[in-house]
């Protein structure tokens, strides 16, 4: 069945016309008239959910907001100490520390885990045979329990015993103490990242993939472009919602990774992987819950900062 | 532009709603704030302990759920409610494996589902004091029989808040093969300066090793360090919260770990790591000063050199001083909300201070057939050393580790309590040892600097 295009004029009018109705219409009249149990039932069914949502994240969230100026331990009395947390965080090496390794393992993973995501997922969706595997095969290490993998790593990437460092040995190449040299801890973490989660980047470039008219491909190898040329021109700049929409997702990941660095490294060596969510994680740890409830509270700033710069690049690209 | 009687009314109709959105909002924000702790605006947090008394009941009756850490510790303590109960059968215990690190906080604060007693390490029993029952009571009549550094880590404002369970004495563990090969006598180390002299000999013998462990770990050589440090009496912080890192020994101890660095005398490795169990496998690394849980790396993880090793009192500081200190260990802590602390507190005197009880628990089980022999009791009647509660290990040639943990852990001062800060310092003192270990920073250094973050992010900060 083919549909006639609507005109745009003709819609055009017809916006025109819905807007130019008075407000004071028979619609709100009407809505007035509905039995007040037809009123309430709307509200009946979001209740159940504004509900959970106001016990399970409007509650901690006040509650966190609150304690973030306070001296709270857990127990007893907490005192009020007004911006002192705020101001301890802000003049801490240690938390721009932990914001800068975030900030350097945010360099290492999503530029990286863009690219091959959208070549992986261009060449999934160009192979015919055993694509079911393929796939599978992509999303299993994300699947697989983190702390399973991370134990893994320990032994790759360990300094004189590791497979990893045999390798490089056999080829003549120098032993890396991946981590337990500063320079090296942040890129091994950043690949047992990549290695985690790109097949479920993966698959959103892949759903991303699919949202795009296979008759401008057709249209643009009739024009003479090469494969190249049609993933710069057209796949791409097509895909530039689904990226962005994991750059903000794995924004969020990275800052506030903790699993990887507390299991492998302990946020070592010399606090070098101590991750803003790590850093987060020790103050909760040792008690000390209004420091790090303003560390949580500054963390959402930064993230939410970085989220809508994104954001605001993608409406300007629009 | 002139404003229609309809928009007009439209947007007062809007401004009502906005700012009954508004309101509520607030009205939200109010209600929500008003839930959670009180807040003050000085004056001490913490509460006055409540000191738990010993039930008079004769026949106590009632349940009681105990938390302890999942593995193999747990099967050991799981099988001794069996013969707790022939004692106290009107007491069911229902006995839980948790993740004690991830839920204990969390389960203080709100006050839901909190467990009678809970196996704790040392280290965090002193951040946990103002949800804990002081036991001073119910200990008084044991204390002069607990060893003093046990009774010290779980001191807090005069109150004991833990009931000590085992003593994790350090020992100086050694590859007695390949000291022999290299013609070395254990039996001469005496002093930290004689364990330098054999390890410059072993060198000498095999080039290429490193005979003596420098921990890579921060937090373990933060452990390791204070192990060191008990052998003088002291340990980070007095019993007032005071830093003490700035003093003669801890001065003496990081010279003496730098000066094994500076020789090219120490394998740095974490704690059993692969790079670790290598150097010790292939007769590189040779000197483990390390608590008794070291003695599990034989039993299990070694293979090229199981059996050769053996374990020895710690070198002193200085001739005479004191052979061991402590490192690590647990206690049982009973939280103030708990159902049945009285019972709990019955469940955990029969597990110390009772034969049945610690005999159940180190002697020979399902679990360890020998005995659990990665420390021994605290109760100083129990670890007799003509009356071994564990068996020789034979992955340590047979060796009778048992006397020579308790006679070594007789050894260990007092005067030695963990600060509640102590684990957060390792992001200070830990990574200070770490850069000192790998030559970037002098002992000096380190004392000034973890001194003043500690004294600053921690200290001040309580």
């Amino acid at each position: 069945m083919t549909t006639r295009p609507v005109p745009v004029r003709a819609v055009k009018v017809f916006r025109d016309e819905q807007r130019a109705e008075p407000a004071t219409t028979a619609a709100p009249r009407a809505r007035r008239t509905l039995p007040w149990r037809r009123r309430l039932a709307p509200y009946a069914f979001v209740l159940p959910f504004v509900a959970v949502f106001l016990a399970f994240s409007v509650y901690p969230l006040f509650f966190t907001l609150r304690l973030s100026f306070t001296d709270w331990h857990g127990a007893g009395a907490a005192h009020w100490v007004g911006l002192g947390n705020y101001r301890y965080l802000l003049t801490n090496d240690a938390f721009w520390a932990s914001l800068g390794n975030s900030g350097v393992l945010w360099l290492l993973i999503v530029p990286v885990q863009l690219v091959l995501a959208v070549i992986v997922a261009v060449l999934l969706g160009a192979i015919k045979r055993l694509r079911g595997f393929y796939r599978v095969t992509f999303v299993v290490p994300f699947v697989t329990p983190l702390v399973a993998v991370a134990q893994i790593w320990i032994v790759l990437f360990d300094q004189n015993y590791g497979p990893v460092n045999t390798v490089l040995g056999a080829l003549g190449l120098p032993q890396v103490g991946w981590l337990v040299d500063s320079m090296w801890a942040k890129p091994t973490l950043a690949l047992l990242f990549l290695w985690k989660t790109t097949g479920f980047v993966v698959l959103i470039v892949l759903s991303g993939l699919q949202q795009i008219d296979g008759g401008l491909y057709e249209a643009a190898s009739l024009d003479g472009a090469g494969r190249l040329r049609q993933l710069w021109s057209i796949t791409v700049p097509l895909l530039r919602r689904s990226l962005m929409f994991c750059v903000v997702l794995q924004t969020l990941a990275v800052f506030q990774m903790f699993v990887e660095p507390y299991v492998v490294t302990g946020g070592g060596p010399y606090t070098s992987t101590t991750t803003a969510g790590l850093f987060l994680f020790k103050h909760i740890n040792s008690g000390d819950l209004g420091t790090g409830a303003a560390n949580s509270f500054l963390l959402v700033i930064v993230v939410m900062a970085l989220s809508l710069l994104f954001v605001r690049l993608l409406r300007a690209e629009d | 532009m002139r404003t229609t009687p309809g928009r007009s009314a439209r947007g007062a109709r809007l401004l009502t709603r906005r700012g009954a959105a508004v309101a509520a909002a607030a009205l939200l924000v109010t209600v929500l704030s008003a839930c959670g702790p009180d807040i003050g605006s000085g004056g001490d947090s913490s509460a006055s302990g409540s000191v738990l008394q010993a039930p008079a009941d004769n026949s106590p009756k009632g349940e009681i759920t105990i938390w302890d850490r999942s593995g193999d510790l747990f099967k050991v303590f799981d099988a001794t409610i069996k013969e707790f109960n022939k004692k106290y059968p009107g007491i069911t215990v229902k006995h839980e494996a948790v993740d004690i690190d991830s839920k204990l906080q969390n389960t203080l604060i709100t006050g839901t589902d909190v467990p009678d007693g809970v196996f704790l390490d040392d280290a965090k029993v002193g951040s946990y004091v103002d949800h804990l029952w002081n036991l001073q009571d119910v200990l008084a009549p044991y204390s002069k029989d607990i060893a003093p550094q046990k009774v010290a880590v779980n001191t807090v404002h005069g109150g004991i808040y833990g009931v000590p369970f085992d003593l994790d004495p350090g020992l100086l563990f050694y590859n007695a093969k390949a000291l022999s090969a290299a013609g070395i006598d254990p039996n001469g180390i005496k002093t930290y300066d004689d364990l330098l002299a054999a390890a410059k000999k072993y060198q000498q013998y095999k080039p290429g090793a490193k005979p003596i462990h420098l921990e890579q770990d921060a937090f373990n050589s933060q452990l390791q360090l204070e192990m060191y440090a008990s052998q003088f009496g002291t340990s980070l912080a007095d019993a007032n919260g005071a830093l003490r890192l700035d003093s003669a020994p801890y001065h003496q101890i990081l010279t003496w770990l730098d000066t094994v660095r500076k020789d090219g005398l120490g394998t740095r490795a974490e704690y059993l790591k692969p790079t670790d169990v290598g150097a010790l496998d292939s007769g590189d690394e040779v000197f483990y000063p390390w608590a008794i849980w070291f003695d599990f790396a034989p039993q299990q993880q070694l293979t090229a050199t199981k059996g050769d090793w053996r374990a020895m009192p710690l070198p002193a500081w200085s001739p005479g001083g004191a052979r061991s200190g402590a490192m690590g260990g647990a206690s049982f802590v009973i939280p103030k909300d708990a159902k049945n602390p009285q019972l709990a507190w019955l469940f955990y005197r029969f597990l110390t201070f009772e034969q049945a009880g610690y005999s159940a628990v180190y002697g020979p089980n399902a679990v360890y057939p020998g005995g659990l022999n990665t420390s021994i009791p605290s109760y100083r009647p129990a670890a007799d050393p003509a009356k071994p509660l564990f068996r020789p290990i034979d992955a340590m040639g047979g060796q009778d580790v048992w006397k020579t943990a308790v006679e070594a852990s007789q050894e260990i001062p007092g005067g030695a309590p963990i600060p509640s800060w102590w684990a957060a310092a390792v992001d200070y003192l830990g990574t200070d040892l770490q850069k000192m270990l790998d030559g970037s920073l002098t002992p000096q250094q380190v004392i000034d600097q973890a001194g003043k973050d500690i004294q600053t992010n921690l200290v001040e900060r309580k």
